[in-house]
Formats: C-alpha cells, structure tokens, sequence
C-alpha cells in the first residue's frame, strides 16, 4: 500500500512546483503538488477532505509570516492548520498528518531542506491506519464531498 | 433542397472541475458577521454550491465563479480576495496555451460558441493564425433567422480526384468511370492523436464521433482493430512506408486509406486502384520546404487527396521548421494554381489546428478541410501534461481508462458542433453559402505581413540615409 502525500504550495514560496516534483525521489510515495496563488488559499474543510481522500499526508508550503504578499495570509493559514489538527485529535485520527512549512521565498535551499521535513514525515507515519480499515477514500466512488 | 446537416450537440457535464482562470481566497477568521452577508447575495451561489473535487484537490467555487467582483467589493472587512490561478496557468504548453484548452473544455461541454459578453480581450494582432484577420464587412446583413435559419449555408467538401472535365458519348453516356469521390458535410477530419492514455478506448470514441458527425477518423492501420469493425466505414487507415499489404482484408471494407509519401508512392497507388477501384488513397506529404513542388508533383501524377502534415504547433517540418503553417498553406496552394491543378486535387492540412478560426483561416489560406488531433484529446479534459509521452500514463490525472466511450465521443461531437457553428457564423457574415468557395479566398481576409508591407512600412520609411528626426 504506497503512501500518498499531497503539497499545496504558495506560489512566492515556490515559484517552480516542478522543482518539488523532481526533489521528490521516492519511489514508494506518490506525491502530488497542487500550486496556489497563496497558502491561505487553502481552508480548513479543504485540508480534512483532502485528508478524506487516499491522501496520507497533506502538507502546506507558505511564506514567512513577515514576507507574505498577503500580509495575513501565512498568519491565518497557521492558524487553520492548528484548528484542523486539533480537529483531528477531537476526532481521534493522527494531527501529524496535516502541517505546513515556512520559507523564505526564492531560498532554494530551505525548500529543499522542508521538502525532506516531509519526506520524512510521510516515511515515519507510512499510510493511514484507516486505509487498513477500509475507511479511507470509501467515498471515492461516490459523488464529490460536500463542505463540512 | 438536401436536408440540412445538424449536428446533435447535448451537455455533457466535465468529469473533472475545470480549472478556472482565476481564484477566490477567503479568509473566513475575522468575519463581522454581517447581518446580509456579500456570500449570501452571490448571483450565481457560488458560496453556497461550491463542493470539494477529490479528485483534483479543488475548491469548485471558482468554477462556479463568474467573477463579478460583488464579494471582493462588498465585503466590509475585505476578506475576500481574486487572484490568478496558477493552476490555470500551468495547462498546456506554450502553443496550447490555458486559454485555448479552457475554450476547448468549453465547446465539449456545451457544444456551444464560447460568448463572455464582456468584449473581446485577446490580442490585436500576433504570429501565425493571429496575422490574419477574416473580413466580415457582411455582417451589416446578417442572414434573416440566424445560422440555422432558411438561408442554407453548406459546409460540405468532396474530397477525391476531381476530372476536368467530361466526355460522353453520342448516346449521353460518360466515356469514363469517374474517380471515386467522398462527400464530408463539415471540412474536418478527426485523427488520432499523437498522445493520450489508453490509445484503445481513445480510438473507439474518435470512431464513434466520427460516425456521429458522418465524417471519417484517420487512425494506423495496426490501431484498427476488431472492435472497430462497427465503425469500419468512417475509418481511414493510414500505412507507413513499406507496410501495405495489398491482401489486406481490411482494403475492401474501408473508403479510404492514408498512405505515407516516399519516391514509389504513385506506382503504390496505381495498384492500390487496380486491385480495389472504389477505394481512395490519400497521401501525407510532410510540410518541409520542398512540400509545394512535391505536392504539385503528386497532384500532376494522379493524386486525389493530399495531406500536409505540419508540426504540433503549426509549424513546417524539417527545413522548414520556422515556416507557419498557414504560409505553407499558402505556397502550395499557389503552386498547385500555378500548375492548373488546384481543382483536380484535394488539400488537407493537419498539425496546430487549435481553435475553430483555424479551420476557416487554413481554410481562406487554401485547403480545403483540416485535420484536427490534439483539440480531441483536450476536448475529453486532457490537461496536456505529457505524462502519458513521458511514460508515466498509469499516472493519468484525468483517468482516461475510466472515461465511458458514448460520454467522450458526445464531447468530441460537442466540440465539433461549436466549431462547425463558428464556421457558419463566419461565412454567413461574409455573404458566402458554402465553404468550398472559400477555399483560397485570400480577399477575404487580410495578413498582418501584407498591411506592414504595402500600408505602414511606406508611411513610416526614412529617406535612405535619413538620421533620426528630433523627438524620435
């Protein structure tokens, strides 16, 4: 059962999705990079239902808080991943499987250094304990997730 | 009077959230609370009918979005925003831009001409089929009821050897058996294209459109398989060099075959009409610089139908790799004029041909139907992301093995239908009834090259030896 792991990245933080996808490196999990015009793009419904799919991981790359072209939006998108890991934890699922990581945009090196961050993370927690159980993505087949 | 040609259009819903061009942030935390809130007053519901794809990881508000702004505008605390979408941006490639396969997914869905009421907001001017801009000076008098209405305008085509002329005997009866001739009732031939996931299904939905439109699919002869049989009749196989058998049972079931230019090609075609005298044989010349003479000289030789094959991004191919298409057009038209045998042969044209102006733009440039492969593949979702050429097609983001062949050949017909429609709209408001007689109708349109050259350059040329003016 291959490990799955999902990266929506803010587009200041990385300007080249494609610079992820050829990092990436690991055979036995899939990743994939979705690029947004802002981490806070990306609300807190979006990452539990992401999570709801065969998604193992769901990672979000957003700027400094102090360089986001938004001015807000790397703060509040903080602020949602807590709310949706302490979501998950009332839920009892795993908060690790949802987080993020702050760079400086341009800084090649600090992308290449959370893109291991991840890697590991995804490596360490392998896949959801619920695809074993057969409830992960069981809505797949059905029709798209409604807001929570 | 014939029966009108319709083309039977009907909404198929994308499988996939299309990507929009651009994208709503919301940031809910800090929301007043308002007691009528700017979400609430949406005009189309974005807010409250946007969903999650899970598929694409997508929020389906923006596709839902019409971008009106009354959100952005009305919030009091501003914490709605619009932004470019920069997957949007990411489709395609640098010819088949996101715009082109945005209007694509458009046109398959809805089988409709893509209309925003908001002007249009593309450039003036640019290279290759964008030089040219169509004369439209009838349009002060459009036809009474529309497009569909009373006044027939025809986009039928014949393709096949066309004789000069007849001769009869003293009884009325023709001397000769005529070649056979093929009629199309729209000037666009469906081809496989040269990617996509899961080849087999695509080509029993190109089959299956093909047979819908009544007009034929160009395939290769060993992609024509037995669940194809159905369809055999709208089918042109195509044969490279050195790998027609002319046992071959597949000769006497289809219309028309595709053979590949090569030094033996007319003597191949000879026996080909020899042994099955109803069967047409088309050519594929490749669109190099010698195309022109090579073409003349087939036309000069017997051949009835002639393809010139550009490059994906309507480019000439080999030396002639800087050369548009619509130039090579052009130049082999001309030639075929200049050797008297332009009427005898039939001119098909294949690679870059994006967008429905394509077709009545190669067209006006002188061939007389278009061959259209890529658009198919986007016209059933295809982001163009070329996994499947990088050999990762198990990968496919719009899973075409799960694709139902009635439901993607409806698309392709949808999208055929929307181009088809902008092909009458364009020869009803140039006062023409029928596309053959665009064919070459250089009058009708005019090239940004040519103005440059005959109406700016004179204005603004320096007397030779001439330094700059002051203030320049």
């Amino acid at each position: 059962m291959a490990t799955e792991v999902v990266i929506y990245a803010c587009q200041q933080a990385v300007p080249n999705p494609d610079f992820l996808r050829t990092q990436w490196g690991k055979d036995n999990i899939r990743l994939q990079v979705l690029p947004e015009p802002c981490s806070s793009k990306i609300e807190a419904f979006q990452l539990l239902r992401t999570l709801a799919t065969p998604a193992d991981l769901v990672w979000v790359i957003g700027c400094a808080e102090d360089l986001c072209r938004y001015n807000e939006g790397s703060h509040r998108l903080g602020n949602r991943i807590a709310y949706t890991q302490r979501y998950l934890e009332e839920v009892g699922l795993e908060s690790a499987r949802v987080g993020r990581s702050v760079v400086i945009p341009g800084d090649s090196p600090g992308l290449a250094a959370a893109l291991a961050g991840i890697k590991a993370q995804a490596e360490a927690l392998g896949p959801s304990p619920l695809k074993k159980t057969g409830e992960k993505g069981k809505r797949e087949k059905g029709e798209k997730g409604k807001k929570p | 009077m014939p029966l009108k040609y319709h083309i039977p259009v009907r909404r198929v819903p994308p499988r996939l959230s299309p990507l929009a061009k651009t994208t709503i942030i919301d940031w809910n935390e800090g929301c007043l609370r308002c007691q009528r809130c700017v979400k609430e007053v949406c005009p189309v519901d974005a807010y409250k009918k946007r969903d999650f794809d899970r598929k694409q990881f997508v929020d389906t508000i923006d596709e839902i979005c019409r971008s009106c702004y009354r959100c952005v505008q009305g919030c009091p605390k501003e914490l709605v925003f619009k932004a470019m979408n920069p997957q949007y941006r990411q489709l395609g490639d640098n010819y088949y831009i996101p715009e082109i396969i945005a209007t694509t997914w458009y046109q398959a869905e809805t089988g409709k001409i893509p209309v925003s009421g908001a002007g249009y907001g593309g450039v003036f001017a640019g290279e290759g089929f964008d030089s040219l801009w169509t004369d439209m000076s009838e349009i002060v008098r459009p036809t009474r009821d529309g497009i569909h209405g009373r006044e027939y305008i025809s986009t039928a085509i014949d393709l096949g050897r066309k004789p000069m002329f007849l001769v009869f005997d003293e009884a009325g009866n023709l001397l000769f058996e005529p070649p056979p001739l093929m009629e199309l009732p729209l000037p666009v031939v469906l081809a496989e294209p040269p990617l996509g996931a899961n080849p087999p299904r695509l080509r029993q939905i190109l089959a299956d459109a093909a047979q819908t439109l009544g007009t034929v699919a160009l395939m290769a002869r060993d992609a024509v398989s037995d669940d194809l049989m159905d369809a055999v009749g709208s089918l042109v196989p195509q044969f490279p060099v050195g790998q027609l058998d002319l046992n071959d049972p597949l000769l006497s079931r289809v219309r028309a075959i595709e053979l590949t230019d090569h030094p033996e090609v007319i003597s191949l075609m000879e026996s080909v009409k020899q042994r099955y005298p109803q069967l047409m044989v088309w050519i594929k010349v490749d669109g190099d610089l010698r195309a022109p003479d090579r073409v003349a000289a087939l036309a000069t030789a017997g051949a009835g139908v002639i393809r010139l094959k550009a490059s994906e991004q309507a480019r000439g191919l080999g030396d002639a790799g800087e050369v548009h298409l619509k130039d090579l057009i052009r130049r082999t038209h001309l030639k075929l004029v200049e050797h008297q045998m332009r009427d005898a042969v039939t001119l098909l044209a294949s690679g870059g041909i994006a967008l429905a102006e394509h077709v009545a733009k190669a067209i006006i440039c002188g061939v007389d139907g278009i061959i259209v492969d890529i658009p198919l593949l986007l016209a059933l979702e295809c982001h163009l992301c070329r996994d499947c050429q990088n050999g990762r097609g198990d990968t496919c983001p719009i899973e075409m093995d799960k694709l139902p062949v009635k439901r993607g050949a409806q698309r392709l017909v949808n999208l055929v239908g929307a181009w088809n429609n902008q092909l009458l709209e364009i020869l009803g408001a140039m006062g023409m009834r029928e596309v053959r007689r665009l064919r070459g109708e250089v009058g009708r349109a005019m090239f940004k090259e040519d103005l440059d050259k005959e109406i700016f350059e004179p204005l603004f040329a320096r007397p030779e030896g001439a330094s700059r003016r002051s203030g320049e």
